[in-house]
């Protein structure tokens, strides 16, 4: 009755003390004084989602398109906990170099195709090799008031092209939804798929 | 007129154009969301965790002795809420506010950061690990050297489990004497007595057996023994309705533990010893009566009522001169009346208090410190400077000790002494184990890596050893963890087991050191004899302990269970005496013993005894960070040092007490509205024969006039047209009318559901853990630290002063209300839990211009703190008065009222929106783990299984009087229970509010002469 969620044996504490965590739960309201006062209004909230469009340069320019489409990679293999999870979750950079271990910066010529050289593997192995996490900008944001839980959505099958757009065409991510509240609620309504159709009364996910 | 230049030479025109860049800007700086954010990933990720879903580990509780086992709630690498474990003995997964508050510890803003050293010009300033081991070994290398080692001192709060014999082990290497294990909070005596009566230092006390509790003193609902186990058993024994133990408190004030007896006693301090002599018949009743001014009639019947029910229980906890006297002949009584067996379990003894070294030890040990004995002292989590009385001079004491180590973590007025100090983990972060009863050992794991550059003491320890040639090799284990694992019954397959589940069997090592020979304690003198006009009783706060609660706002913010005061220290002076000397609440009382004097307000009370004034221990620290230094007063400097002569135990009721009326004045910071209710039928109660006639219908009519009587077929459906009207169904749809929002066949499924809440005053003792617990799970700021205030003209930070303008936060709160008793007679505490009622029909939802609050489909009264711009009216228009607004943005790090400084902001629940300035806020139900258990069963492709989940105050409710769920589904529990005969609804008669939330009535036992018609 009291049980929430599984039990785990051994903490991992290392890992804990490697790095950081992902900043998307505690962002909000006290951990970043600097951010935090800039980005509120007048009632101490920050003052909406993210705008549509935006489309930051990422320390690493991740080829998504290379991932999915060239090699048949599936979503869940690097954002692993969007099934399981309020978050979609980043792969850490050892499930980068899971494989970047072996495919490195410098490709020859093969098969018809001229050498290359790959700043973003580069870049990934030097990270890898200061032990240190890739700082990715993060570019989909809601406020702080907004419980947004992946789990339900991808559970109830809704794709994840769906919110974010084909993501797997683009050579740098932006934002393909507006993120607004009215985006939301049309979708809940059942507007995009009836099937979809889910509640939408404030404390669905306000709270 | 256009091109007229403003005075300050700028055109209008100019000025416009000023004025639309500004708003740009403005607008770019108040909406955008260019800024940046980091997505920072793991280098690896850990296997186990997930992000943003909690992981449990079973660990420890060290907040006090008694070693309860906790689920440290963990999420992305932060240890964020502490649950009771379901699965440990001691306390099946309550927890009490203390345990609750234990993060507030662990992320406690005025932590050390890291080892400090004292440096030429006399001040602790913050140095390196390396710097500071060295400087240890080298002071350890000289006691060795010179042949003094003998005479150094370690002194380590108590704890259970491996760590005494590990450290006795370290002492012994270094040829030092075994340590000193130190509680203030235990009750020698009453050990020392159960040890000579029983063998073992605290039985089980199984009181849901006994058909009579009488406790003379005993307050095993405040901070007398085991906690939780305690509460867990009374509340089972109270919860058997009209089969429950009628309980009667002897004492000279009527404490917790006091005000949910069925009868209060009134005795002086000091002749408990009489009274149970007279009960036992050693004695005569008449002495007894006379030194107790309690009435022979009312001894008598109590002696007759005692001997007369089988089994009773009697317990005693006084600590005074006499104290194990007393509990012997207790003891004795209850070997006498057959209890021993039934409902004093020595078979089952709690083992978290053995091995405490006496009052009487301690302080021969700093007598030796003043007589520069000691070369060296070491202390790890004792505070004696704050908890010795002040008589004692243990701070001049400690300055004829050479060199002084502390292991605290925090700047306690004992560490700020030290030379050297080497802050230890937290709980928290520490690997441990306890042993709180025979063959169970409760393990203690980190639940996170550290906060700041601490370490754990034993690890220090054990480095130390390592580099010393000469006892390296008796300390091979890299760390303290293998330490135990080596040891562990069973090996380390055993130990991961344990640590799976929180409790392994087995027992830990013993310490192999002889015990340090007793000392004779200073006798403490009789209080009679003492000097004064009244007699002073000190007693340990229910929420700070011996004052290690005090930094921890939580605590601090914590009301008073029985006088609703926070903040702050109070004499509590009996209304009559108060009468007399021409006192009211709020007055400031100057207590004068031969000793010393404090000063602090009165708070008039009914429940002391006319000749005695009481002070709570735990506040009046002139260290120990920004929540505790300079708040209060401490008793302790007041008192002389007596003790009890044979167990050693310090004597706290030892003196008389000169009091006066300063003629001053301050304010009492309580969260108290009324003390009584002036027939509104809050908190309701039956007598015994008023269940039975209830039970069997005869009273039915009588039942149904009181206010807010059942009518359980408000739940489950819970017909609201109100809040249907404010969902837009409105129609002239008759049946949609009665069905409001709660028909089975709305489309979204949910409303099937109706969330719910039974509160059983029978079981509830009023302790208050769910605030704290509610605290914790909610992000609820604390509004009154000095810091807090607004600084006025008049106010400058004075602690409270939020509170003092009704500013406090508690989503749920204990209301108390005396019933009778306005004769100065007897009377009766009735305690209520009082959260947002989640009404269907509720009185706050039509008065809100904006929909920030409206009722979901599944029953909830919401807020949408997003949609609030903060008129309050729904707060006006709330006849519970449960809605709180945010005054200041308690949220925000920049703003003074910031309610979280580095790093208690780690401890905020990232799944509930931390709220801003100007919106109200108010109870849930915990809708963040309803939406959770909801995204879980569709996950996993079911429906929300009965009773999967509760809300946080359940949850930790140590006398299990909290149930959640969902009442129109008659699988949960509290679908079952809403139906009970003794339901009511708070002011639904009355105002047609239709709440989600059932009380069900305390039962009360008269004595058997009253309920005879006597």
């Amino acid at each position: 009755m009291t049980k929430r969620r599984k039990r785990v044996v051994v903490p991992g504490l290392a890992a804990l003390a490697v790095v950081a965590v992902l900043l998307s739960a505690y962002t909000g309201a006290t951990q970043q004084p600097d951010t935090v006062i800039k980005d509120r209004g007048s009632w101490g909230y920050s003052a909406g989602s993210s705008p549509q469009g935006r489309s930051p340069i990422q320390p690493i320019a991740f080829p998504h398109p290379t991932h999915v489409q060239t090699l048949g990679m599936n979503c869940l293999y690097c954002h692993f906990s969007a099934n399981k999870s309020p978050d979609p979750g980043m792969p850490a950079v050892g499930t980068c170099m899971g494989c970047h271990l072996v495919i490195g910066p410098n490709r020859p010529a093969m098969n018809g195709r001229p050498a290359r050289k790959s700043e973003g593997i580069a870049t990934l192995q030097k990270y890898w090799a200061q032990k240190k996490p890739v700082p990715w900008v993060r570019i989909h944001h809601v406020p702080d008031y907004v419980n947004f839980a992946h789990m339900p959505h991808i559970n109830a099958g809704v794709t994840c092209q769906t919110c974010h757009g084909q993501v797997q065409q683009m050579n740098r991510v932006y934002q393909y939804a507006s993120l607004n509240m009215g985006w939301c609620i049309n979708c809940h309504v059942g507007n995009v798929n009836p099937k979809w159709k889910a509640r939408y009364d404030c404390s669905v996910c306000h709270y | 007129m256009s091109e007229n230049p403003t005075p300050s030479g700028v055109r209008r025109r100019e000025f416009l154009k000023i004025l639309g860049a500004g708003g740009v800007a403005t607008a770019a700086i108040g909406c955008s969301s260019d800024r940046v954010e980091k997505l920072i990933p793991y280098l690896n990720h850990p296997d186990e965790t997930v992000p943003m879903v909690s992981n449990y580990y079973a660990s420890t509780c060290r907040e006090c002795s008694a070693g309860c086992g906790v689920l440290l709630e963990t999420r992305d690498g932060r240890t964020f809420k502490l649950e009771g474990n379901p699965d440990h003995p001691l306390n099946r997964g309550a927890l009490c506010a203390r345990g609750q508050a234990a993060v507030q510890g662990l992320y406690n803003p005025d932590r050390y950061r890291g080892p400090m050293m004292r440096n030429a010009s006399g001040r602790l300033v913050p140095t390196t690990w390396d710097a500071a081991l060295k400087l240890l070994a080298q002071k350890l290398g000289a006691v060795q050297g010179s042949g003094r080692a003998g005479s150094a001192l370690f002194l380590n709060r108590h704890e259970s489990g491996s760590f005494p014999a590990f450290l006795d082990e370290w002492l012994a290497a270094y040829g030092m004497p075994a340590h000193l294990s130190v509680d203030p909070l235990a009750d020698n005596a009453v050990i020392a007595a159960n040890r000579q009566s029983y063998g073992v230092s605290w039985p089980w006390l199984a009181f849901s057996a006994a058909r009579l509790i009488v406790s003379i003193g005993a307050d095993f609902l405040d901070a007398w023994g085991a906690n939780v186990p305690q509460q867990l058993e009374f509340a089972d024994a109270r919860a058997r309705l009209a089969d429950a133990p009628r309980f009667v408190y002897v004492g000279p004030r009527r404490s917790l533990t006091g005000c949910n007896a069925d009868q209060w006693i009134a005795c002086r301090p000091g002749s408990e010893l009489a009274i149970a002599n007279a009960l036992s018949g050693r004695g005569s009743l008449d002495d007894a009566a006379t030194a107790s001014d309690v009435p022979v009639a009312t001894l008598q019947a109590l002696k007759a009522e005692l001997t007369g029910t089988r089994p009773p229980l009697v317990l005693s906890g006084v600590a005074a001169g006499d104290a194990m006297e007393l509990a012997l002949v207790v003891n004795e009584l209850n070997k006498q009346l057959g209890a021993v067996g039934t409902t004093v379990l020595p078979d089952r003894a709690i083992t978290s208090f053995d091995g405490i070294a006496t009052d009487a030890d301690v302080n021969a040990a700093i007598d030796a410190m003043r007589a520069g004995q000691v070369p060296l002292l070491m202390i790890r989590g004792a505070n004696p400077v704050f908890t010795t009385p002040r008589y004692v001079a243990v701070a001049d004491a400690l300055k004829k000790v050479p060199f002084k180590v502390s292991f605290s973590s925090y700047p306690d007025e004992t560490a700020e002494l030290c030379d050297l100090v080497l802050p230890d983990h937290h709980a928290i972060e520490s690997w441990g184990d306890a042993q709180p009863m025979a063959n169970v050992i409760s393990v203690q794991q980190p639940g996170m890596a550290p906060v700041y550059d601490t370490r754990q003491t034993a690890d220090v320890l054990i480095t130390l050893a390592k580099a010393n040639p000469g006892i390296a090799s008796k300390f091979a284990a890299p760390n303290y963890m293998r330490w135990l694992i080596d040891r562990y019954p069973g090996g380390s397959t055993a130990f991961t087991l344990a640590l799976e589940k929180g409790v392994g069997t087995g027992a830990v090592a013993a310490s192999p050191a002889p015990r340090r020979p007793a000392v004779t304690p200073k006798a403490a003198t009789p209080i009679g004899q003492t000097a004064g006009d009244m007699y002073l009783v000190v007693y340990p706060s229910a929420a700070l302990g011996d004052g290690s609660g005090a930094n921890k706002p939580w605590l601090q913010e914590f009301p008073d269970p029985v006088t609703k005061i926070c903040w702050q220290s109070w004499v509590e002076i009996n209304q009559q005496t108060a009468v007399k000397l021409g006192v009211d609440t709020g007055d400031i009382l100057r207590v004068e013993t031969a000793q010393g004097a404090v000063e602090a307000p009165a708070y008039v009370f009914m429940g002391i005894h006319k000749d005695t004034v009481a002070i709570p221990f735990g506040l009046g620290h002139t260290a120990y960070g920004r929540y505790a230094a300079g708040i209060g007063v401490n008793p302790g400097d007041v008192l002389p040092a007596g003790f009890d002569a044979k167990s050693g135990a310090f004597a706290w009721t030892a003196t008389k007490a000169t009091v006066t009326k300063t003629g001053a004045y301050t304010p009492i910071v309580t969260t108290e509205g009324s003390a009584r209710q002036h027939g509104r039928g809050i908190a309701q109660a039956l007598t015994v024969q008023e269940l039975a006639d209830l039970a069997a219908g005869r009273e039915k009519e009588k039942v149904e006039a009181m206010p807010g009587m059942p009518n359980t077929e408000y739940l489950p459906g819970l017909r609201s047209p109100m809040a249907a009207d404010a969902q837009g169904v409105v129609s002239s749809d008759i049946k949609h009318k009665e069905q409001g929002m709660y028909s089975p066949d709305h489309w979204s499924g949910m409303a099937k559901r109706r969330w719910a809440m039974t509160v059983d005053l029978a079981r509830c003792t009023g302790c208050q853990a769910c605030v704290t617990a509610c605290y914790a799970e909610n992000n609820i700021p604390t509004v009154a630290a000095p810091y807090q205030e607004v600084h006025t003209a008049f106010l400058h930070g004075v602690a409270g002063g939020n509170i003092l303008k009704g500013r406090e936060m508690n989503w749920i709160r204990l209301e108390r209300y005396w019933e009778g008793g306005e004769d100065g007679g007897d009377f009766e505490a009735r305690f209520v839990p009082m959260l947002c009622q989640h009404c269907g029909n509720a009185p706050c939802e039509p008065v809100c211009p904006v929909y920030a609050t409206y009722h979901s489909p599944d029953g909830l009264n919401v807020q949408v703190y997003n949609r609030c711009v903060g008129t309050r009216y729904c707060s006006n228009n709330c006849p519970y008065k449960v809605r709180y607004f945010n005054w200041f943005g308690y949220g925000e790090p920049a703003r003074p009222q910031y309610a979280w400084p580095e790093r208690l902001s780690w401890q905020l629940n990232p799944d509930v929106t931390v709220r801003g300035k100007g919106v109200m806020e108010k109870c849930s139900f915990c809708v963040q783990r309803i939406r959770e258990a909801e995204h879980r069963a569709k996950a996993e492709g079911r429906a929300v299984r009965p009773d999967e989940f509760t809300t946080s105050c359940a949850q930790a409710c140590p006398s299990r009087a909290i149930t959640f769920g969902d009442a129109a589904d008659n699988d949960w529990t509290v679908a079952k229970l809403a139906l009970d005969q003794r339901g009511y609804h708070v002011f639904q008669e009355q105002l047609n509010t239709f709440p989600a939330v059932v009380y069900l009535k305390k039962v009360n036992h008269p004595a058997p002469a009253a309920s005879a018609g006597a």
